[in-house]
């Protein structure tokens, strides 16, 4: 027993001498992460917060300005071919952290590596996106990487071969999947290790890392001082702290633990009512959409009750989203009705979100319980029951929120729709994506952020192709609709494209192929010390180069 | 001269298939009736019992009296039309708040999504009760019946089983409950089979413990000598004598019961909402303790006085049936 | 006992050898698929099970993961850190999570054998009544909580502890977590060194060694606490595994990189990441008959009239 003291009081010992003083850094920024970076490769990264780490450390052809425009980066400058197909971007004079320049070849290199390891973003290079030449062939592996339409004439000129124009295509390059990687430094390192430590990882851009581990809670960068631009980066030292709860997000800025953290509605009313805190309370509005997903298959289990269009529509009409977003989701979010969400995607000559109108659908997606019902009715009819008992998944990882929400729409489509049952089945993460794919629900709460500034980054989600991952929906007229402005005849008629699409968008929503819910907006705190941090809508949320 | 009888051969006969067990000369109560009569005498165990009976009382009742249901939303209209939901209140008793609800009591507020946690409390108190009491009651049968049987035959049947329990043990329980869940629905069921799959585990750990202790004892011995079998053994001599260790452990794993079930829920796996149990009401209260703490005081509450209670029953279970310590 | 210690090491490995392979089947029938496959279509579902071999015959698959095992690695991760070689993720994690494990034992044991020991002197009165509160409160308030509390007083409201885990910082910062994840420890080591020590102070044999003379510390340590030992060494075995193995959620509170945190990824993330739910089974596992042969070796210690070895009961 003796023993066993002594060695607590050795340890206790160990402890007081092992404390010292935090060094406080006014040039140091500590930001929160809401879940763990899944990979800073950018052919393996599939979210937002990988997103952001990547472009904190590498530039690629072009950038976002504080407004969300696409100004040049790596690349100085471009042209355009006369038929809108061809691009040459010229690049500038940078350096990889390691000294190495950064070259043509570093662009060529890292989008055939894409092309070939990518699963959830494979499609970006390919046909209705980025239309680059042969993408599609080298992701199935039917034609030679060294076939893609991008090619390095010289170290200093990139050349990039569309199969047909594409309107948004320099901002479409701030996207990760297009950023360079440093072949050389590449290939010295062992098979699978890139950008797993801060050794396997290199950077061109404004920070670069310097301690990392894959899934560490804990992520700290610092300076470049090799960056292009090093002389306008102002923060010496950016670090990231994983948080998962809201609760404690809030007391750690309360302490100056973190200077940037997300909040949800509950900390949201408390910090309203505080005066000195509610100063820092910003709400920024994102691009992503919360929808409901039905299952359309006529095979699916439930004998496909969902195929009926007037089920669907009884359902979308029967959810009242101004209640959700103000009683449930409560951070700023607002209601949408339209299948593209609301605050990104201006249209190039007035300036207005594609969204704006939020009434244009409303015959289709509204809240009005009679009307509700008489899609109900017509359901009813048409499938010969009076009782639906459907299937309603969702991932038990997406927060505190989407449970939220599924409880208050499982209440209010049971109470507005006598006769529909939703069973609520939380699930893991891999599961409920195994349901998706392989067709077994009735209904999924899920979502999509824009990739790129344009509509077609959700349109082309519910195209026969697309919705074969999902919803089992398939109609020609959407379909053409879809290819005419992707890579047909309408790619280079901007105004024409434009209408095209709402034309889509209302085939898809008088079919009721998804109910949307709510574009999401993001609760901040933020130290005053942090001015100058820029959000966006699209892709890349937030960003620190021009933190003051 | 009178003869003395010497006795004979003929006049004793051998007594077939009389139960050792039976003393004839200190055959007085029941041996169940001492324990009844010890237990109901013990201040602490009585006080245990009433708290258990307070909280099993209102599990039972209080949803059923409640003007709200477990999974109603509470909300209003109000004047321009927009729903407003009773969601975040503290505790209010009508007339006495002025909101929306001012005409509304909830005894312990409501939670997140509107409801009253007054009805919730005890909706989850019973079905983390009855989650609790069927797990850990098969358990209990499962792992001392085997904890026993491999600590006295030792040897060969010793380790197969032990190795048995190693690999059953290894198995993490996401695993185990994720295929479960192929063949289940989700709910109460699933996760009461998940308990039963892993928590039988450390009951037979103790009950092999106090076996291997046991079995060298005198009155083991002296009960073999007269011929007792090893089933008669295990059973009827050294169960009892194991009852008080496993007992504490009963009480101990009825809360990891609740919170490896809040657990499964955190992950996904668990019962399924708006159903609520002790565990994730505390999951749920969890995630604003700072700023809403009324939210999960009342679960813990709930959860502290049925440990309590239940450790005093245990307490006095194990003096009522083991009398050598009541004198201490 | 060399003899009969050598035969439990062999059986041990035998015993891994059977769960990996459990394990193994197990994990390849999980719903999910190793990688995230959100928006995926079927054809490249498939190539991609075709590349990581997951449409061999599941024996020819055991097969190689035997050789991969052999060769001192585990293998690469499929969907958690796609691709990267699992060893130096899994060390470090591992190392986090011991570190604080190991403050927690220590720390629960000496508490609870203490608090314990406290009480069954004083049965019945007012200290063994309110040790016996201390020990369900401990079981009452889930360790995250009691963190929780932890963080925002001695992190907030006085600002002396860290508020998130620092690796800098190594024991400084572990303090906190090893404090809250030792409170279950207490409580049951407290509980059942409590109620083993009344028992053994009822028995005989101390009451004849009270008889000759004996009191105090030296009674305790000589005759009661070496008696009572038993039960507390087995429950405080598996406690031990369950400190090491990590607890997920004061590893997601307070950020540290463990080991509890990596097997809930592994197997609710975005993918099941077979490799690492392995890896993981296999050292849990291995802990574990570690932790129980060393508690049969112990029985024989610490009671000499226990033997394992006996053929007969």
């Amino acid at each position: 027993m003796k023993k066993f003291l002594i060695l607590t009081l050795l340890t206790l010992a160990l402890f007081i001498t092992g404390c010292g003083e935090d060094s406080a850094d006014n040039n140091t920024l500590k930001v929160m992460l809401g879940s763990n970076v899944v990979s800073l490769d950018s052919a393996q990264a599939t979210d937002l917060v990988s997103f952001e780490l990547i472009a904190d450390c590498i530039d690629g052809l072009t950038q976002l300005d504080a407004k969300g425009n696409a100004i040049p980066a790596i690349a100085e400058s471009y042209d355009i071919s006369e038929d809108g197909k061809t691009y040459t971007f010229h690049l500038r004079d940078a350096n990889w952290a390691n000294g190495d320049e950064v070259t043509a070849e570093d662009f060529v290199f890292a989008w055939r590596r894409h092309c070939l390891e990518s699963t959830k973003y494979a499609y970006i290079m390919g046909a209705g996106v980025a239309n680059i030449k042969n993408a599609d062939a080298v992701t199935k592996k039917e034609a030679d990487p060294s076939t893609l339409g991008v090619s390095a004439p010289n170290a200093k000129t990139l050349v990039v071969e569309l199969t047909a124009p594409v309107s948004y295509f320099p901002a479409l390059m701030t996207f990760p999947a297009f950023y360079p990687i440093n072949e050389k430094f590449y290939n010295t390192l062992a098979a699978g290790t890139y950008g797993t430590s801060p050794e396997t990882f290199l950077s061109n851009g404004a920070f670069m890392l310097t301690e990392y581990l894959p899934g560490s809670a804990n992520i700290q960068l610092k300076k470049n001082d090799s960056y292009w631009k090093a002389e306008n980066i102002m923060l010496q030292q950016l670090h990231y702290q994983v948080v998962s709860s809201s609760d404690n997000a809030l007391t750690a800025f309360k302490n100056k633990t973190l200077d940037l953290v997300g909040i949800g509605g509950n900390q949201i009313a408390s910090v309203k009512g505080d005066a000195e805190l509610s100063k820092n309370l910003k709400i920024i509005p994102t691009g992503l959409l919360q929808y409901l997903s039905f299952n359309q298959d006529p095979k699916n289990h439930h004998a496909g009750a969902l195929a009926n269009v007037n089920l669907r529509l009884a359902i979308s009409n029967a959810i009242d989203r101004e209640s959700l977003v103000n009683n449930f989701v409560d951070n700023g979010s607002r209601a949408t009705y339209t299948a593209v969400p609301l605050n990104f995607a201006p249209n190039a000559e007035t300036g207005k979100y594609f969204a704006e109108n939020q009434q244009q659908f409303s015959e289709f997606v509204s809240f009005d319980v009679e009307k509700a019902n008489r899609f109900f009715d017509a359901a009813k009819a048409e499938l010969g029951q009076d009782t639906f008992d459907l299937e309603f998944i969702y991932a038990n990882d997406g927060g505190d929120t989407v449970i939220k929400v599924v409880q208050a729409i499982k209440e209010q489509i049971e109470k507005n729709l006598p006769g529909v049952t939703l069973n609520l089945q939380p699930m893991p993460k891999a599961e409920y994506l195994d349901r998706m794919t392989t067709n077994s629900y009735d209904i999924a709460i899920t979502n999509w952020a824009p990739d790129y500034d344009d509509p077609m980054t959700f349109l082309t989600l519910w195209t026969t192709e697309g919705s074969e991952i999902a919803e089992h929906w398939s109609n020609a007229d959407y379909d053409k609709i879809i290819a005419d402005c992707t890579t047909g005849a309408l790619a280079a008629n901007y105004n024409a494209r434009w209408n095209a699409m709402y034309d889509a968008e209302k085939i898809l929503l008088e079919n009721a192929v998804i109910a949307p819910l709510y574009t999401n907006a993001s609760a901040y705190l933020i130290d005053d010390k942090a001015k100058g941090v820029e959000f966006h809508s699209v892709a890349i949320e937030r960003v620190f180069k021009n933190v003051k | 001269m009178e003869k003395i009888y010497t006795p004979q051969k003929e006049d004793f006969e051998f007594i077939e298939g009389r139960n050792i067990n039976v003393d004839t000369n200190f055959a007085s109560q029941g041996y169940w009736r001492g324990v009844f009569v010890h237990f109901t005498k013990n201040k602490f165990a009585m006080t245990g019992v009433f708290l258990v009976a307070v909280i099993m009382i209102f599990a039972i009742f209080a949803p059923m009296f409640s003007s709200y249901a477990y999974d109603e939303i509470i909300s209003v209209t109000d004047t321009s039309g927009k729903e407003i939901v009773a969601k975040a209140l503290e505790p209010q008793f009508a007339g006495g708040a002025e909101n929306l609800f001012a005409d509304k009591t909830f005894i312990f507020g409501t939670d997140d999504v509107g409801r009253d946690l007054w009805t919730r409390t005890w909706q989850g108190a019973r079905v983390s009760l009855i989650i609790a009491f069927v797990a850990i009651f098969i358990d209990m049968l499962i792992g001392t019946s085997y904890g026993l049987i491999s600590g006295f035959f030792g040897g060969a049947v010793d380790n197969i089983l032990q190795r048995f329990i190693e690999i059953a043990g290894s198995i993490p329980t996401l695993v185990i409950i994720s295929i479960l869940a192929i063949f289940m629905d989700k709910g109460i069921g699933l996760v009461i089979a998940a308990l039963l799959i892993t928590e039988w585990i450390g009951m037979s750990k103790i009950a092999r413990a106090e076996c291997l202790k046991l079995k060298e004892r005198e009155y083991v011995l002296a009960s073999r000598t007269l011929g007792a079998g090893s089933f008669h053994i295990i059973f009827t001599q050294i169960l009892p004598n194991t009852i008080g260790p496993i007992i504490t452990q009963v009480m101990f794993s009825i809360p990891v019961a609740i919170f490896t079930e809040a657990f499964l829920s955190f992950v996904g796996v668990g019962i399924v909402l708006p159903q609520c149990s002790i565990g994730s009401l505390i999951e749920a209260g969890f995630g604003n303790i700072t700023i809403l703490p009324y939210q999960i005081l009342p679960p813990i509450t709930v959860l502290a006085i049925l440990m309590l209670g239940f450790n005093l029953i245990g307490d006095g279970f194990r003096e009522a049936l083991a009398p050598k310590l009541e004198n201490m | 006992m060399t003899k009969y210690i050598a035969k439990r090491i062999l059986m041990a490995l035998l015993t891994l050898f059977i769960i990996t392979f459990v394990l193994f089947v197990l994990i390849r029938i999980m719903p999910g698929n190793p990688f995230p496959v959100e928006r995926m279509s079927a054809e490249m579902i498939a190539q991609k099970r075709l590349e990581l071999g997951l449409d061999k015959p599941i024996l020819e698959q055991f097969a190689d993961y035997l050789k991969l095992l052999a060769s001192g690695s585990f293998g690469n991760g499929t969907s958690l850190y796609n691709g990267a070689p699992i060893k130096p993720i899994l060390i470090k994690c591992l190392e986090n999570s011991f570190k604080i494990g190991v403050l927690s034992i220590l720390f629960g044991t000496v508490v609870g054998m203490l608090i314990g020991i406290v009480a069954a002197m004083h049965k019945g009165k007012f200290l063994d009544g309110l040790c016996t509160v201390i020990s369900i409160l401990g079981v009452c308030i889930p360790s995250y909580v009691f963190m929780i509390f932890l963080q925002y007083f001695f992190s907030y409201k006085i600002p002396f502890f860290p508020y998130f885990f620092d690796s800098s910082r190594f024991l400084f910062s572990s303090i906190m977590p090893a404090l809250s994840l030792s409170l279950l420890a207490i409580s049951i080591i407290a509980r059942f060194t409590r109620n083993e020590m009344v028992e053994v102070m009822n028995s005989d044999y101390v009451k004849l060694a009270e008889a000759k003379g004996l009191y105090g510390w030296e009674l305790i340590r000589k005759h009661i606490l070496r008696n009572a030992l038993i039960p507390i060494v087995t429950v405080i075995a598996p406690l031990v595994v369950d400190l090491l193995t990590g607890a997920m959620v004061i590893e997601k509170i307070y950020g540290i990189n463990g080991v509890g945190k990596l097997m809930v990824d592994a197997i609710a993330g975005q993918g099941v990441d077979y490799n690492y739910v392995l890896a993981l089974g296999i050292v849990f596992s291995a802990m574990y008959i570690c932790a129980m042969l060393v508690l049969d070796i112990l029985y024989g210690i610490i009671d000499p009239r226990i033997s394992l070895t006996a053929k007969d009961g």
